[in-house]
């Protein structure tokens, strides 16, 4: 009976060490690369300036100020609270038809002009206006 | 001959260990390839505010100006003054081919306060650009 001394077919098994290399350097690119900030857009449509400058104001539309960063805003000689759902949802029913203008005394940051134009949209306000709190104060 | 088949076995064995490893390092390649957006990092760090807003932009903005916490203006990465940003805006605006889609993206840091934007806002005003945009970062969750 012949001996079968060949040895056995081993499996050519390729090795991962230069895989897991590769996998590394493209897992470390992707990671420091990535943004993850979700990055919306407000649109502030600036008006071109012009000799007669036509104030908005005259019509229908109804002016809220910020004064502070406390949350709470101006309305016609009236304070109303960011949290008062009931106040801005009277106030936007009031006036369905208005534009909601938003002025800010210096000094309100950014976010809580942010925070009253969410609260506005969120209550049903269809037209909201922040690029007058961005207009330079009309000099005297 | 049975010695000579456990050693086999042993050498064929040692890339097995990483195994594991390479599955878990691939999820997270595939994760940050498909989750993550490869976007030009920031010349500052900037907090933009939160909205519930979700408007996103169709196009790319043809001018990026960046205000920071600090007060510090970048202009297409360029570190600028407030009085060179009207000049700069002058003359984007008259090199670019398509002149109706031209727009301004202003990222400014949430607790920026307003005074500090009005003068950057009144220098694109001055150089009769209409079209701005305000950065802002989704807010969820919170309503």
């Amino acid at each position: 009976m012949p001996l079968n001394l060949s040895q056995p077919k081993r499996k050519n098994a390729i090795s991962l060490t230069p895989l897991i290399d590769v996998v590394f350097i493209l897992l470390l690119f992707f990671m420091l690369t990535s943004s993850f900030v979700p990055w919306r857009i407000v649109d502030t449509p600036l008006s071109v300036p012009t000799d007669s400058q036509e104030t908005i104001e005259e019509k229908e539309n109804v002016i809220l100020t910020l004064k502070l960063n406390d949350d709470q805003v101006w309305v016609d000689k009236q304070v109303i609270h960011f949290t008062d759902q009931t106040r801005f949802q009277g106030l936007i029913k009031d006036h369905q038809k208005s534009i909601f203008i938003i002025k800010a005394e210096d000094g309100v940051t950014l976010q809580t002009l942010m925070h009253l134009a969410d609260r506005l949209k969120f209550n049903g306000a269809k037209t909201v206006s922040i690029a007058n709190a961005f207009a330079m104060p009309e000099t005297p | 001959m049975k010695i000579d088949e456990k050693f086999a076995k042993r050498i064929a064995s040692d890339d097995d260990n990483m195994v594991p490893l390479i599955n878990v390092v691939f999820l997270m390649l595939v994760f940050f390839m498909v989750a993550g957006q490869i976007k030009k990092a920031d010349p500052i760090a900037v907090v933009p505010p939160h909205s519930i807003n979700e408007t996103r932009a169709a196009n790319d903005p043809n001018v990026v100006i960046v205000v920071g916490g600090d007060n510090s203006l970048y202009v297409d990465d360029q570190l600028q003054t407030i009085e060179s940003v009207q000049p700069y805006l002058d003359e984007k605006f008259s090199s670019s081919l398509n002149k109706e889609g031209f727009w301004v993206q202003i990222k400014a840091d949430g607790a920026i306060s307003l005074d500090k934007l009005r003068p950057i806002f009144n220098q694109v005003r001055l150089a009769g650009l209409t079209k701005v945009s305000l950065a802002t970062q989704l807010e969820r969750g919170k309503e």
